[in-house]
């Protein structure tokens, strides 16, 4: 049996997850519109900025799809917060992240015929759709379960 | 033909006097999880399944059922 002030803060977490994960997909695409609009070159200090900025959300997203995130809570809450069905929701998530990553490879595959691409962008198209797929379908999934039927 | 796991938990729960929050207290699980099993969107593992009966007071089989 869970505590009933630690049930409230699974709920409390599992709410504000669900809230956030969209707005953090629109950041997530807003800095890739950013890092391409800009030529997606590292070469200049910008440049590496906007890489590094990248590279850092990119682990902070993953990190918090991977573990359920909620850091600042007990163990015991992020346990409940990450139940039976929250677990599920994020393999689903993960699988469709997979399939979209290799489904956006198999298109850079077609695309490099006609159009040269760097290995930077390649990886950052592939993450992109991997990430933002993954995100959105968690936070479907996890809005759909909180809504009343 | 499609087989689904169909389920009293709203019925059983609404007799007890037990809303979705208290009950998901008393397994372990979020509101979110009872709301899931109840609308039919999620089957719950065997685990769970056991843990709501035995909430509930009644036999796993008078909770769920599986319907063709």
């Amino acid at each position: 049996m869970a505590d009933t002030s630690d049930a409230a803060s699974a709920e409390q977490l599992s709410r504000r997850r669900a809230r956030m994960l969209p707005v953090l997909a629109v950041l997530f695409v807003g800095q890739q519109a950013s890092y391409f609009s800009g030529g997606g070159s590292a070469d200049h200090p910008a440049g590496q900025v906007h890489v590094a900025a990248w590279l850092v959300l990119s682990v902070v997203i993953l990190a918090a799809l991977a573990t359920g995130g909620g850091w600042i809570y007990s163990r015991k809450v992020r346990e409940l917060a990450n139940d039976e069905v929250t677990r599920v929701h994020r393999a689903h998530a993960f699988r469709a992240g997979f399939i979209s990553s290799m489904g956006a490879c198999i298109a850079l595959y077609f695309v490099t015929q006609f159009r040269p691409l760097s290995g930077r962008e390649a990886i950052h198209i592939i993450m992109t759709v991997g990430i933002l797929v993954t995100l959105l379908w968690f936070a479907f999934l996890e809005r759909r379960a909180h809504h009343d039927g | 033909m499609a087989e689904r796991l169909a389920n009293r938990l709203k019925e059983l729960r609404a007799v007890r006097g037990l809303t979705q929050a208290e009950l998901a207290e008393r397994v372990g699980v979020t509101r979110k999880t009872v709301n899931t099993i109840e609308n039919g969107v999620y089957s719950p593992s065997a685990m769970l399944a056991i843990k709501l009966a035995a909430a509930l007071d009644v036999a796993v089989e008078a909770l769920f059922w599986i319907q063709q």
